[in-house]
């Protein structure tokens, strides 16, 4: 038995109800200038240090983020959202985001800090009266990101569904973030009982309406899916050949595992102490946590299974990759 | 899953509910996901009436879009850093605990888990003077330790008794009770009869009570607001689940898990939650340290913050029987493994620091 969470909010959502009906009017008018989603532009540039160069996401790709815990992988996320809803001028694409928070892992000022620090990079200080234009600048970053809460299986369903007129009417809405997709894994073995179908029944349903939408609106989506074994990661990087190993399948529903179109597996790697190797830059003292990702397409148009491995670390700007 | 019924919207009456149902949609979902031209066609309604349904009961069921400029607007005018009233613990946690997130203390036994949420109680409704929810499940909660740690903070009786009528005490041993107590919390204060207020400390003294059926609302409405939600500890009603059926254990530690986020989020409190340690088996010390925190990989993506107490062994004097160190092993503010040292006794010191301390604060607002 589960327990449904919002349904003790049903006085709530009700007169909420009224506001989403209005507010889905507004979001439709609010795209009525705009294109046709057909003319949704590629993310293929997304981040290129992640993929190899015959294997980057295309219009529709399904990418998974799949690490245990305390590998970056929503800090992946934060440098995503950063680039799309950062102006062309401090090097982003200018493009809306719907991050839809499942674990409520979405640490809204992490990402206005790192927003923040990008932002003064690119755009050195002109003068010093500049600081309300920079407030401002940061609140239009801010509402190209769209936020959803869902806390069950069904909701997330539903929520789906919901989303799809914000698809449909906001041609400038290309990335779906999904953090995490196996957080009502266990709720949903639990609930549908002794049969196989029926525990999966409702992320398959989400799986067959996301791939509706990835091919009638042409989005691309990143989602993290959390590791539910303890993984035996072999440490020294000789290890790292056996990426593909038995614990690190995808555990959830086959039509999921079908529209995944890229695995970026997360590692932690040992703390490094590269303090020695950039000796007199302003590199702080103290252990450098590095992260290791390593892509895997499934398809490319060489026919191959093309793989790129690239390393990160975390600092106040976000990630910084240590290669390119 | 929420089964159609009659009166859930304009148009959607109990003839039509029979005939959605004989055409095998029970559920919004269903309904929501089906065709709707094929429906309407077996049902015999018109395509635009079930249309219309579908569209109320979307924005009726589902979760809605925010705004990032809004989010960050709201969080930044209702998040609050709670401080555990000890300036390294606040150090390591970036000056406090937040509200609307959940923070891990684990560590071995004797580690001073409990210590520090006493501590963090104590400092929440004296000096913060707000209402704390202290969830025992080890029966390990002393209010005669509670109230050591006041009277060395005050030696006003009143103000004492009036802090610790703010820790609200829940005193349970198993996990059903656990979620019944934590959905209570979070219900609406209409739903719930109960009485009002209440002296839990003297309950607790009495070796009983709690606050049964007290809501989150409701607490905050006697004075002050609940800004702290304490369970000590979630692995000891977890943990006994694990050995059985694994899929149950695990849908229902994800059940308090949930129900614990969206209190910290829809109520605005800090949650701050105690977990066992395991032994490391494996190369896996990416801690730096031996043990890692209990209740397994799943769990581990629960807390946003987590922090590994230990004692503290120095070669050349031997144990130091109150002093343990803290390890941030999980963080999305401050770089991970940042280690503080702090002395259990702190709150427990005598007036003249802590007043001192006071007095800075003070000055400094």
């Amino acid at each position: 038995m589960v327990m449904s969470s919002h349904s003790s909010f049903t006085v709530k959502t009700k007169t909420r109800a009224e506001i989403k009906l209005a507010s889905e009017e507004r979001i439709k008018n609010m795209g009525e200038s705009a294109a046709r989603p057909g003319d949704r532009r590629c993310l293929k540039d997304i981040e290129p240090r992640l993929f190899s160069d015959d294997g980057r996401p295309e219009q529709g790709g399904v990418v998974e983020l799949y690490g245990p815990e305390g590998t970056g992988k929503t800090e992946l996320l934060y440098h995503l959202i950063c680039r799309c809803v950062l102006p062309k001028s401090a090097g982003g694409l200018e493009l809306d985001v719907m991050f839809v928070d499942t674990d409520y892992s979405l640490d809204m000022f992490r990402l206005v800090s790192i927003l923040d620090s990008r932002l003064n990079k690119a755009l050195p200080k002109s003068s010093p009266s500049a600081g309300s234009d920079e407030e401002a600048l940061l609140r239009s970053c801010l509402s190209r990101l769209l936020v959803v809460h869902c806390s069950s299986s069904a909701q997330l369903l539903l929520t789906l569904h919901f989303l799809e007129n914000s698809f449909s009417s906001r041609p400038s809405l290309e990335l779906l973030l999904i953090d995490s997709i196996s957080a009502f894994y266990w709720l949903d073995r639990c609930e549908g009982g002794p049969s196989f179908s029926k525990q999966e029944e409702k992320l398959s349903k989400c799986s067959d309406l996301l791939s509706r939408l990835l091919r009638d609106y042409r989005i691309t989506v990143f989602a993290t899916c959390h590791s539910i074994r303890r993984v035996q990661t072999g440490l020294s990087s000789s290890a790292s050949l056996s990426y593909s190993s038995d614990s690190d399948r995808s555990y959830l529903c086959r039509s999921w595992q079908r529209l995944v179109t890229h695995r970026l597996m997360c590692f932690r790697q040992e703390a490094a102490n590269n303090t020695s190797d950039e000796a007199g830059s302003s590199i702080q003292q103290r252990i450098q946590q590095v992260f290791r990702v390593h892509c895997i397409s499934s398809f490319s148009s060489s026919g191959s299974k093309p793989y790129k491995t690239n390393s990160f670390y975390v600092t106040d700007a976000g990630v910084e990759f240590t290669s390119v | 899953m929420v089964f159609l019924r009659a009166d859930m919207c304009p148009g959607l009456d109990s003839d039509l509910v029979r005939d959605l149902r004989a055409a095998d949609v029970k559920t919004v979902e269903d309904l929501v996901s089906s065709n709707l031209e094929d429906l309407a066609h077996r049902c015999s309604v018109s395509y635009k009436a079930l249309y219309a349904i579908r569209r109320v009961l979307l924005a009726q069921h589902s979760a809605f879009p925010v705004s990032g400029a809004d989010l960050y607007e709201e969080l930044l005018s209702s998040t609050a850093i709670i401080s555990t009233g000890n300036p390294s613990l606040d150090k390591l946690l970036d000056s406090g605990l937040y509200t609307g997130e959940i923070t891990e203390l684990s560590g071995g036994p004797g580690s001073g888990k409990s210590q520090v949420c006493f501590g963090v109680a104590v400092h929440v409704s004296l000096q913060l003077k707000q209402n704390v929810i202290y969830v025992d499940t080890t029966g390990g909660l002393s209010a005669s330790r509670l109230l050591q740690m006041l009277r060395a903070q005050t030696c006003n009786v009143e103000e004492q008794m009036e802090a610790l009528q703010r820790i609200r005490v829940c005193r349970l041993f198993d996990i059903f009770a656990l979620l019944h107590c934590l959905h209570t919390l979070c219900s609406d204060s209409s739903s719930s009869s109960s009485v009002e207020g209440g002296a839990v400390a003297a309950a607790v003294a009495a070796g009983g009570g709690g606050v049964e059926g007290v809501s989150l609302q409701q607490a905050s409405v006697s004075g002050g607001s609940v800004k702290a939600v304490i369970v000590d500890s979630v692995s000891a009603v977890i943990s006994p689940l694990l050995g059985g059926n694994h899929t149950e254990a695990m849908s229902l530690m994800i059940q308090v898990a949930g129900i614990l986020r969206t209190m910290a989020k829809d109520f605005n409190v800090a949650v701050l939650v105690t977990n066992h340690v395991t032994r490391n088996t494996s190369s896996s010390r990416s801690c730096g340290t031996d043990v890692q925190p209990g209740l397994g990989v799943s769990w581990s993506h629960i807390p946003r913050t987590r922090v590994l107490l230990e004692r503290v062994e120095e070669a050349g004097t031997g144990i130091q029987p109150s002093v343990r160190s803290a390890t941030l092993i999980k963080s999305s503010r401050q770089p991970c493994f940042l280690r503080e040292e702090f002395d259990l006794r702190f709150w427990s010191q005598t007036k003249t620091s802590t007043s001192g301390k006071r007095k800075r604060e003070e000055s400094d607002s």
